[in-house]
């Protein structure tokens, strides 16, 4: 799979990754990868977060529009 | 999450529990005055609507305690009652160390609870409505009404683990499902006992009319009882049954 992104700009990169949010194929430049926290309970158990996080990649594109907010 | 943010929170879900739960019982006591009970055994809730009254009554608890569950059921587990903290931990789903912790703030939350009622509503709010404080119905036996609160206590601790401790459960309908079971058992046990089913729910009210003078302490060995007994045969029944 190719870079979606790099495509649209007419270069050809091979795709390391695929965005969690639209599924595009991304290569190293065009991709976030972020750390989330995982919080594990709910009712009638107290929320815990858990000492490890969970990784998550998206393109450059959902990664702004989350951030929009 | 901090053991006092949780400890606040179970102190302000069981507040809002009998602000608005008892509160609403000790009201119809109050809209009810002057109007003549047909029997001994209608002490004023029932003079209004019937069962209709009771109904009343279970809705304001069903609303108040699925809004509690909703609010804070993610941060200290929205027990707002003893008898469900001690079940959970009878079954090894609760830390001991946590366990006083959690019943010494839902009394906290309680008596404040049946406190500010009392300071927004007036000395009528003890003299008449009780603070809706719970006690046996005429003709209802010590014995009987430990029966009933632990019957209703373990239907209500059933429902929790069905609905919300079981993880095969569909997420999101605890609140719902559990207020409106409480609701229910309130239709038919209100007229027994009052229909506690809760230690701290009965606690708030009774220390608040200690302050006015009036003494129902005779009757709290029933509430605590009655709903401890029925919470723990319920989550011990419930694991029995739930596992393969």
């Amino acid at each position: 799979m190719k870079c979606y992104i790099c495509a649209k700009e007419g270069k050809e990169m091979d795709a390391v990754a695929i965005c969690i949010v639209c599924g595009m194929g991304v290569c190293m430049d065009h991709l976030v990868r972020e750390e989330m926290e995982v919080w594990k309970g709910d009712y009638p158990f107290p929320s815990k977060k858990l000492k490890k996080t969970i990784p998550r990649i998206v393109c450059q594109i959902c990664y702004s529009a989350y951030k929009e907010d | 999450m901090s053991l006092s943010k949780r400890f606040l929170a179970e102190l302000v879900g069981t507040f809002i529990l009998v602000f608005f739960g008892p509160g609403a019982a000790a009201i119809t006591l109050m809209i009810a005055k002057g109007s003549s009970p047909p029997n001994p055994f209608n002490i004023g809730i029932g003079a209004l609507g019937g069962l209709g009254d009771w109904f009343a009554i279970g809705m304001a608890f069903a609303l108040a305690i699925s809004a509690v569950i909703y609010s804070i059921g993610r941060i200290s587990g929205a027990h707002i009652n003893p008898a469900v903290t001690i079940a959970l931990w009878a079954t090894k789903r609760f830390p001991s160390n946590e366990v006083a912790p959690y019943i010494v703030a839902q009394l906290i939350g309680a008596s404040l609870g049946s406190i500010l009622f009392f300071a927004c509503v007036g000395i009528e709010a003890a003299t008449v409505g009780g603070l809706g404080a719970t006690a046996p119905f005429p003709g209802i036996s010590y014995g009987q009404a430990i029966l009933a609160e632990a019957i209703g206590t373990f239907l209500l601790m059933f429902v929790i683990m069905g609905v919300a401790v079981d993880q095969r459960a569909p997420p999101g309908f605890a609140g719902l499902v559990i207020g409106l079971t409480v609701g229910g058992i309130i239709v038919t046990i209100g007229n027994i006992t009052g229909s506690s089913l809760n230690p701290a729910r009965t606690f708030g009210p009774y220390l608040g009319d200690s302050l006015v003078g009036i003494n129902l302490w005779q009757y709290f060995p029933i509430y605590i009882i009655g709903p401890i007994v029925g919470a723990v045969l319920a989550a011990f029944l419930y694991d029995y049954l739930a596992k393969e």
